[in-house]
Formats: C-alpha cells, structure tokens, sequence
C-alpha cells in the first residue's frame, strides 16, 4: 500500500500534517490519562494507535471526536483548531467498539440516519445508501434490524454508517476486537482496501499488535498517557526505541549487559543474562560499564545442533519446550546459566532428519545485525 | 410436574390463597343478587346498573381518572428526566444523597407524605382541590418512574448517544429520535405504574383534597362507614380490574423491551 501514500508524508518536511495535536493533556480529576501529547497525521494515512489498555489511547481517539474536552493543548484538523467544536458539528466520524448500532431502525435506516442529519434530498440519500450497502456487500440486508444481524454484518454496517458521509477522518475503535479470528484477518484486508479506494484518513484504536502491523501505514506505541514511538510497522518492528515498545510489538529475547566499547566488529556488550560477550552491529553512544539491554527476536535465533562456524554471539543450550505452529515451530532454549531464549524455525522440510527434539543440545547463533540495542 | 413437590404445591395455594381469596370474595359478591353482602342470593349484573344511576361515584370516578391522567404524565415526564440525569451524570458529588432523595418517597409512610403536603398547601394558602390532590400525586410517583427509567438506563449503550451525535444530529434532536424512541417502553411502563398507583391512593388523596374533590376510593371508604352494599363490591371490582389492566400491560412492555435489548 506504500505507493498510494504519496511517498511517507511523514519523511517530507514540506508536506502539511492533516490533523496535528499539539501539546494535548487530558485529565480526569487528578489522575492524568494524557499527558502534553504531540502527534501530527497525514492524509490517507492508517494511523494505529497501539498500547496496552488504561493507556489513553481510547481517550486520544474521543478527544479527536470530540467526546471528551481537552484539558490543555489543541487539536487541528486540515489546518482549523477543531477542540471547542462540539462532536456534531465536526467533519469526523467513528466507528464504535460495540458498533453502536440504533436497535429500532433498520440497517438501510441506520446507514441513512448520517445522511438525514444534512438534509440531503430523499433520493441522494437512498443512491448513497445503496453505495454504502454494495461497498459492504450488504444489500440483501437493508430490511433487517441490528438484532438480526451477525457479529461480522453489525460490523460492516457500523462502518457502513460511519462512512457514509463521506467523513474527512475515521476513527476506529477497537473496530474488529469482537469478531473471530479468521474473519478479522478477512475484514483487516477489507478495511485497507475500502480506505485506499475512498481516500480517507483512518486513525484506529488497538490493543492488537498484529492487526496494528497489518493494517497501518504508521503506528503510534502509548502507554501511560505518552507516546512512546511513532514509525512504520517495520521500524517498530525491526528498531524499537526502547525495550518496552520491543517487548510490546512482537516476541522478542530481551536481555541485560554491561557496555564493554567498540571494536571492528561493532559494539561490544558483556552480558550475565546470556553468560558471554555479544557483538552487534549498531553503535551507541555510551561509555564503559554503562547498563544497557540488548533485544533479539526468536526468528532471527539461528538453532542447530551443530555448532556454527562463526566466531561470535554462540550461545549453548537445551531444548526445553517445543510449540509446534505448522509453519514453524517456536523452540524454548535453556541455557546454562538457567536463561530461557526464544528461537523460531520455518519448518521447510517434512522428514525428521532435521528434527529437534525435546532435551536436544543446540546451539544459538545471530548475526551482529540483527541485535537491536536499547539503552532504556 | 416432575420439579413441583407435594410441599411446594401446598405452600403455593396456600401463599396465593392468603393474597387472593378476600380479592375474589369481593368480586364474587359484587354479582350477588341479595342485598345482603354475605349471603349469596344468586347471580346478577343489577349493582353494576345501580352504580350507573349513583351520581355521586360517577363523579368520584370522573375526578379520580382525571387527576390519574394528569398526574401520571406529569410525573413520567419529571420522573424520565429525573432517572436519566441519574445515570447521565456518573457519579459527581452528591449523587448518593440526591438519589437518595429521589427514592425516599417509596419508603415514606404515606400519612406522613399526606400531612406534609397538606402543611404545605395550608402554609402557602392554596384552596384544596383537584389541582393540589394532583400536585401530591405527581410528587409520590415520580420516583417510581424515575426507578423504572434509571434500570432501563442501566443496560444502555451511551456509545449509541454518542453514535448519532458523531453523525451529526444535536443534542436535542438525538435525545428524541434515538433515546426516547429505545427507552419508550419503559417509559410507557412507568406511566402505568403511576396512573394505577394515583387511581389507588386513599391517604394521601384524603389529606389533600378539598370539597368537590372527592376520589373513589375515598367515596368508597367514606361508604363503607355507613354499611357495606353490594354497590361498593361493584366499583371495587372495577377499580381492581384496572389496576390488573395497567400492571399488566406495564409488566408485558416491560418484558418485550427486555427482548428487544438482547
């Protein structure tokens, strides 16, 4: 999807943010859910909000519709200051987490009653509906009440409805949490197509790391009130900036070390966690001694029973547990010093040949590339 | 009949005996023929006649459904406006006490309701009438309609509320084409509940009512005094079988709306 996004707006200081927030703080009597928040989003762009719950990403998102006043700070929206606009009157809707659909009108009723609001003639009103209806494949379903409806068709309704107006901005909340698995893997593909044929900027609330990864052109980590990081998925991914937004995002090993310098291989950490000195690649600025923690994540463990040929960042082990995913498999390795480290494997061939089993003596092996390390 | 014991059975006719055997005496000797009201002299329709001639109790009828109406509807709109500020509001200083407040009239003993409201309309000069038995009344059924709405509000979604302000409709407008339209059943039971609980009073009625205000059933106290007839039967079993009618259809909304809500 990255080449619809006019080539990460994000990148381009010239480019104008959509909708910035600037300095934001939101408080419920002493206790602070948001705390002097700076964000700025572009537009058609699929912005996650992503953080544990009780992190104020949900309040971030009310704020945006105009539920809940802002302490302090402002919000502007294409240029105007949008935060004293009462939730009615702004130019954004909301797809809610219980759907919140009106049980006493019917799904063609529900769909229109955005439409209703403007005055729009009856005719203009029904072609849009239908519009709405076909983009959600629902048409057979205009007659029936929200009481009649499946999870998954609630769904498509709500977001029917919430963008039937052609909105500037969609917030999502949580907007997949109540359906099956499969079928959330099925609407997630639906939601990035509807959004890049419509052209709407989308911000959405998750807890859902893998969904935030799918779906996002950028996603923003919080927790307790902050933004932690904001980047691609991959940049979350591959370089988080701290080991909270590491252990969030993802598996990871997440390890302890003690900062030793820099040598022609990179930079050298001696850590008790793994009993050796790790090499990775990365520089940091950082003197001797200095507490640092080093993340590496289970797929980039190379695990075999013969010992690699490299030179550094080896580690022996046992197998200890074994979950078997089909595609691959996530092996529980304890080293001697009793740290348990992840390592995941394709399972590319089918006969037991290669096979590891539980109790097995192997040994871990990574690239200094494919170490992140993080000071805080 | 295999979860009803030899035990249950007894307690149940025994129970429901207790609560209806003097209620279905009435009604049985309201179609007596004797003039005597315990001796059965056979059936007849003649006291219902009888009661139509009675000018008396058709004005007393007259005053009681009129003072039921206006009341019961003045109350369910105070009593709807009172609950949903109940749930609306979360919880802000003083909310306990205000409540409180709210539902204190269901526990007050009713003489004590009566005598206030009279020292009050005495203290403010008000003549006694059918406006001032209607004032009471509004006052001692608004807290059943604000319990009714306040437990209707408690299984509802604000997330619709805020819904069909995203999309664009006021305050105003969402208040009466999305909450009032899915909390109507409730408030219709309320309404009920308030018209039976008005058509029923004796006590409060009988403090704050003046002449020419008489309600039926302070016309029927004030005729039993002077004996029993056959009469009374007869426009008691009226009066009980609107009652039955309005808890009835009060309790039938009440259990379809439940179904609607899941």
């Amino acid at each position: 999807m990255s080449e619809t996004l006019s080539a990460s707006p994000w990148l381009n200081a010239s480019e104008k943010p959509y909708i910035q927030i600037e300095n934001v703080t939101k408080k419920f009597g002493d206790f602070t859910a948001i705390d002097s928040l700076n964000l700025d989003i572009y537009k058609n762009e699929f912005f996650s909000l992503l953080g544990p719950s009780g992190c104020g990403k949900t309040t971030l998102l009310r704020m945006l519709a105009g539920f809940e006043k802002i302490t302090d700070g402002r919000i502007l929206l294409d240029g105007e200051d949008i935060s004293e606009i009462p939730p009615h009157l702004r130019p954004i809707n909301m797809m809610f987490q219980s759907y919140a659909l009106f049980p006493h009108m019917t799904v063609e009723k529900n769909i229109a009653f955005g439409l209703k609001q403007d005055n729009l003639p009856p005719n203009k009103i029904s072609q849009r509906v239908e519009e709405m209806l076909e983009l959600v494949e629902l048409t057979d379903f205009a007659k029936r009440k929200p009481n009649q409806l499946s999870g998954g068709q609630s769904q498509r309704v709500a977001l029917a409805r919430s963008l039937a107006k052609q909105p500037k901005l969609l917030l999502l909340d949580e907007p997949l949490g109540a359906l099956d698995k499969r079928l959330r893997e099925q609407t997630q593909f639906e939601l990035m197509d509807i959004q890049e044929k419509l052209e709407v900027t989308f911000v959405i609330v998750t807890h859902d790391q893998e969904e935030a990864m799918t779906v996002s052109s950028r996603i923003g980590v919080m927790d307790s009130g902050n933004l932690i990081q904001v980047a691609t998925p991959t940049e979350i991914y591959e370089a988080p900036v701290n080991k909270d937004v590491a252990d969030f995002i993802g598996d990871v090993n997440l390890l302890r070390g003690i900062y030793k310098g820099q040598n022609e291989v990179g930079t050298q950490l001696h850590s008790d966690d793994a009993n050796s000195i790790v090499f990775a690649t990365q520089e940091v600025g950082a003197s001797t001694g200095d507490e640092m923690w080093f993340a590496i994540r289970p797929e980039k463990l190379e695990i075999s029973k013969k010992k690699p040929t490299n030179q550094h960042n080896i580690l022996k082990g046992r197998i200890e547990d074994i979950a078997y995913g089909g595609s691959f498999s996530t092996y529980h390795v304890r080293l001697d010093n009793g740290r348990i480290l992840k390592a995941i494997r394709a399972n590319r061939v089918r006969t037991e040949e290669h096979h590891l089993t539980w109790e097995d003596e192997v040994y871990l092996h990574w690239e200094p590339h494919s170490v992140v390390v993080l000071l805080s | 009949m295999k979860k009803f014991g030899s035990f249950n059975i007894a307690a149940l006719v025994i129970g429901f005996s207790f609560l209806y055997i003097p209620i279905i005496l009435l009604i049985l000797f309201s179609f007596n023929e004797s003039r005597l009201v315990t001796v059965w002299g056979g059936f007849s329709t003649k006291w219902y006649g009888e009661l139509m001639q009675n000018q008396g109790i058709k004005d007393a009828a007259w005053v009681t459904i009129k003072v039921a109406f206006i009341s019961s509807t003045v109350a369910t709109i105070l009593g709807t406006i009172a609950g949903l500020v109940m749930t609306r509001f979360g919880s802000f200083r003083g909310r306990t006490l205000f409540s409180g407040m709210i539902y204190a009239p269901m526990v007050m003993p009713e003489v004590i309701i009566g005598l206030s409201t009279l020292l009050m309309f005495v203290a403010l000069a008000v003549d006694r009438g059918v406006f001032t038995v209607t004032l009471a009344h509004i006052t001692f059924s608004m807290c059943y309609v604000a319990v009714v709405i306040q437990s209707r509000m408690s299984s509802y979604d604000d997330s619709i509320t805020e819904a069909a302000l995203d999309l664009g409709c006021t305050p105003f407008r969402t208040f009466m084409l999305i909450t009032l339209p899915i909390i109507l059943p409730a408030v219709i039971a309320g309404w009920l509940l308030s018209f039976t609980l008005s058509l029923d009073d004796l006590v409060i009625a009988s403090f704050t009512s003046g002449p020419g205000s008489t309600t039926l059933p302070m016309k029927i106290y004030s005729m039993v005094r002077l004996g029993v007839t056959p009469e009374i039967n007869a426009v008691s079993t009226i009066l009980v079988g609107l009652v039955t009618l309005g808890v009835i259809t009060a309790s039938i909304i009440g259990r379809k709306q439940k179904q609607q809500t899941i």
